[in-house]
């Protein structure tokens, strides 16, 4: 193994794994089926299980699948797009490799000395992929994609987001993952659930919310049709009542996490008996101390005990005589999960006989057992504190499989859109020449999440300073990113009086995104746009200064603060801050949160084009050499896609239509109908630049006998 | 040649130094002397070469996928013949997918190494032959059962002037006898074999021998009534 070069060494293996995957990608994907060592058989669509599926021990393959899970974690979405692209981008490389080796003339060159420039050759190109994705690629997208974004929001201020879109962008979503006959069920569940967990108010911490939790928001049950899943009030915790009493009116409750019963001795003391009577004597006591307090606890209108340890019988007993229900051995999450939505923190039993009042007891709506095919689970009613309303999905199918597999789905759906409402950070660098640009400063960011976007290292800047922002934080409040959710559909078996119903209905659009209306939208709005940019410019009054080469202090002054979203995003900006450096500028700046493109290979053609502009007008043939081999992987997507269709929708004909179209400024007209966020594109591509540089880096690769592990930090097989 | 030497060798150095070469027009992978003028696109025999190793590669892929989806495991080495991944099954085998499968193509047709190639070669010549039957007693006006001397002389004789004899058309008892002999032998062995043999593929394999034998002795029998 020894001498051969990373790509070498690394193509194979993700040709492998994209012939895989490239049969179920898309729409018209096909389930795989899947044996796993364990003798198990898997049957998914899902890029990311069918990759943890296989047994793989080469060390390369390993690490592919490990950066495709740490991405899917945090974003849900591309996991086969992402093999499909290493693997063009791979090919590439090689072809490049291979040209440059006949050409070489290497009769003097030994294999040693000949291994060791190849190594240096791929550092080489990694060093200027990660150049050009740190500082280019971002710019272009800025610069000429940003221009097609629409948003999903149907409204330009306020981000009030309608069903019909949503749906869109969920079935598009879910087709690609979930069998045929189930996508639309499942985009209608989840578009249902949204809207009901959402109040007026809610934002990001919601997605957070759900998404950190799902597990514990959903319950999974066997044996029924999938057309059978329903959304349920409240909250449904996956285990039984130790005691139940039924109880209404006003009911409380308490968490506990340690015994109520008090021990004979606690760690670090000494009990010592002498006597049977004093046995006696102390066993009375712990009697009458938990009887004591079970009595306190019902004084105090506590008729629901939750509890994360397992509660002695006498404790069951005294809570059964003062009519308080028992649930015990709740699991850690679903403990922090109830914190999170009443804001309860838990009850410690009072050591002494005082009966003082019990703070941390909260208001419940109502307790009850729920029985679900023949397992009995606790279905609670609480009064959520934050801006989540929790609800509960019910999940049904034939067999456990699936189940998991539309659990999976509606997981990472919840991720997708957690990354789609945050604003994508973008940093490059351009090469400006006059010195006059001085007015394009200003404006406060849009909201203050940050996303993953990787330093430049450069001493470009990405976030505000904690200076400027402690400065501005009022003003930065004002511009939250908060949602307004609201649906246009009748909602006919849920429990209404938790939603707060808009009182103004909204014209939603056209439920087909065409660009050329959204164009004729905006060229309306532009003009407002620009307009308020340019009385931004005139009226404020900033002073700057430049410390050293690198930082900028900025005070906002007579700030008028904007939400400049937009349907299709002209001036998607919302923080520019420049450096005036003297030939090179250093650029931040943002996709707005809900922008999207449609589906069918939109962002890739798009990208593409451009990047092959780009790669025209560069100078430098590592830039360009890096753009043609990014733009040439990315129609890998599209090909892939439209690989069934023949005649006029064949791969062919649309990228025709497509370039054609985009040379002569027309709108590109799409035949599908869904949606696809951009963010996540854009992550997935950063992600799969950065997994390339990885490999590109490895000089040689030593096989070590070891059992494959799922956690494998410290690799030693790896030498850099 | 000889002052290229140098020259390539200190831009190479550049290149081990890090230094960023952003004055040099090209990728600097070995230096100013390669630009792009010295690439020629490649000749037609090449692209069919190109080609022919690039389908390969996708079989090989296609193949390997499959058998990572049946529960094989993906080894971290090569093989030593022809450098593809090798993969493992649960009995513990190393398969490589290109030197058992994929070339494995070619060997098929090649009666040396494989028996049912020889046996549908030996079969191909005898419909030859037979077909040669009529033809050889046309010319000659003969009462309705020809002698098959006769024509099978005019058949071998044919047969002699286009290739290899065909040995199931034997022009007297001798050779009939001895192939006779040798069918037999083959099936006794075959047998032998198929009782010894605890391979599903083996035990197939004997059984066809086993079939094709019998075909030839029925045959055999037919002609010599």
């Amino acid at each position: 193994m020894a001498g051969a070069g990373s790509v070498k060494a690394a193509l194979p293996v993700t040709e492998a794994l994209e012939a895989i995957v490239s049969c179920c990608v898309g729409p018209e994907g096909r389930q795989v089926l899947c044996t796993k060592p364990t003798g198990e058989v898997l049957l998914s669509r899902n890029g990311g299980r069918l990759l943890e599926a296989l047994h793989l021990e080469h060390p390369i393959a390993r690490m592919i699948v490990d950066c495709v899970s740490s991405h899917l974690k945090k974003t849900g979405d591309g996991a086969k797009t992402f093999i499909i692209y290493l693997c063009r981008l791979l090919r590439g490389l090689h072809a490049i490799a291979e040209r440059e080796k006949d050409s070489l003339m290497c009769e003097n060159i030994q294999t040693y000395g000949r291994h060791w420039k190849n190594c240096c050759q791929w550092k080489f190109i990694s060093q200027a992929l990660l150049t050009f994705q740190t500082q280019v690629l971002d710019g272009i997208m800025d610069q000429y994609l940003s221009r097609h974004f629409l948003s999903i929001f149907s409204s330009a201020k306020e981000r009030t987001l309608c069903r019909s879109s949503l749906m869109l962008l969920l079935e598009a979503y879910f087709c690609g993952r979930v069998g045929r006959n189930n996508h639309k069920f499942i985009s209608q569940l989840m578009c249902d659930y949204f809207f009901k967990c959402m109040t007026c108010k809610s934002g990001i911490d919601v997605f957070e919310l759900v998404d950190d939790c799902f597990v514990e928001l959903n319950v999974g049950v066997t044996g029924f049709p999938v057309s059978d899943s329903r959304i349920i009030a409240g909250l449904v915790l996956q285990k039984d009542f130790s005691m139940y009493c039924p109880a209404d009116g006003d009911i409380r409750m308490v968490i506990v996490t340690e015994t109520i019963q008090p021990l004979f001795s606690t760690s670090g003391s000494e009990f010592i008996l002498n006597s049977e009577a004093q046995f006696q004597t102390s066993q009375f006591w712990i009697i009458e101390k938990t009887k004591a307090i079970m009595k306190h606890l019902r004084s105090q209108n506590v008729k629901l005990l939750l509890s994360s340890v397992r509660q002695p019988d006498l404790v069951i007993y005294y809570a059964g005589v003062n009519g308080i229900s028992v649930v015990e051995c709740l699991s850690s999450e679903e403990i922090s999960l109830i914190q999170r939505i009443i804001g309860l923190s838990p009850f410690v039993p009072p050591h002494a006989f005082s009966q003082c009042e019990i703070s941390n007891t909260a208001p419940v709506k109502f307790c009850k057992p729920l029985i679900l095919r023949s397992r009995r689970y606790v279905h609670l009613g609480l009064i959520s504190t934050c801006t989540f309303i929790p609800h509960c999905i019910v999940l049904c199918g034939p067999v456990q499989g699936l189940i998991e597999q539309h659990e999976d789905a509606l997981h990472g759906a919840f991720k997708m859109l957690r990354q789609l409402f945050k604003d994508l950070d973008l940093n490059y660098v351009t090469q400006t020449n006059d010195q006059n640009d001085t007015a394009s400063l200003f404006i406060c960011k849009n909201s203050g999440e940050s996303s993953q976007v990787p330093d430049a290292g450069n001493g470009s800047l990405q976030k505000p300073y904690p200076d400027t922002v402690a400065e501005n934080k009022d003003e930065l409040e004002k511009t939250q990113t908060y949602l307004k959710a609201y649906s246009n559909l009748a909602i006919s078996d849920v429990e209404l009086e938790t939603y707060t119903p808009y009182s103004t209905p909204k014209l939603t659009p056209a439920d087909t995104f065409r660009t050329d209306e959204m164009l004729r939208c905006l060229s309306l709005e532009e003009n407002r746009l620009i307009g308020d940019y340019e009385a931004l410019l005139k009226s404020s009054s900033t002073a700057y200064s430049i410390r050293g080469n690198s930082r900028i202090e900025i005070c906002y002054e007579n700030l008028q603060v904007t939400n400049i979203t937009g349907k299709g995003g002209l001036l998607p900006v919302s923080c520019k801050l420049q450096n005036m450096g003297a030939s090179q500028s250093y650029l931040s700046s943002s996709v707005p949160a809900g922008c999207v493109l449609p589906v069918g290979g939109n962002f890739e053609i798009l990208l593409h084009y451009y990047l092959l502009n780009y790669a025209k007008k560069c100078h430098q043939s590592e830039e360009t050499m890096v753009s043609m081999i990014i733009a040439n992987a990315l129609l890998g997507i599209p090909k892939v896609l439209y690989k069934s269709k023949t005649g006029k929708d064949s791969f062919p004909h649309m990228y025709i239509r497509a370039v054609h179209a985009l040379q002569t400024n027309q709108p590109i007209v799409s035949s599908q109908t869904g949606l696809e966020s951009v963010t996540g594109k854009c992550q997935l591509l950063t992600s799969v630049l950065q997994c390339l540089t990885k490999i590109l880096t490895i000089d040689l690769v030593i096989p070590v006998k070891r059992h494959p592990q799922k956690v494998h930090s410290q690799d030693s097989e790896d030498e850099l | 040649m000889e002052g290229a030497e140098p020259q390539r060798r200190a831009l190479r150095l550049d290149v081990i130094s890090g230094e960023p070469s952003g004055g040099h027009g090209n990728m600097a992978l070995n230096g100013a002397e390669v630009d792009d003028f010295s690439w020629e696109p490649p000749t037609e025999a090449e692209t069919k070469v190109l080609q022919a190793r690039r389908e390969r590669q996708d079989r090989i892929s296609r193949l390997m996928g499959d058998y990572l989806l049946r529960g094989y495991r993906m080894l971290g080495e090569t093989c030593a013949d022809c450098g593809t991944i090798l993969l493992q099954d649960k009995q513990r085998k190393i398969y490589c997918v290109a030197c058992q499968e994929l070339d494995s193509d070619v060997d098929k047709d090649n009666p040396a190494l494989n028996a049912q190639a020889a046996l549908s070669q030996a079969r191909e010549h005898q419909l030859a032959s037979a077909s040669e039957v009529p033809l050889g007693s046309r010319p000659a006006p003969q009462p309705p059962v020809p002698r098959p001397e006769h024509c099978e002389g005019a058949a071998a004789g044919l047969k002699a002037a286009q290739g290899p004899p065909p040995p199931a058309v034997p022009p007297n008892a001798d050779v009939m006898a001895c192939t006779q002999t040798a069918l037999l032998q083959k099936l006794t062995w075959a047998s032998a074999e198929l009782g010894a043999s605890t391979s599903l593929e083996t035990s197939i394999q004997l059984c066809g021998l086993i079939r094709a034998c019998a075909e030839a002795l029925r045959s055999l029998q037919q002609l010599q009534h």
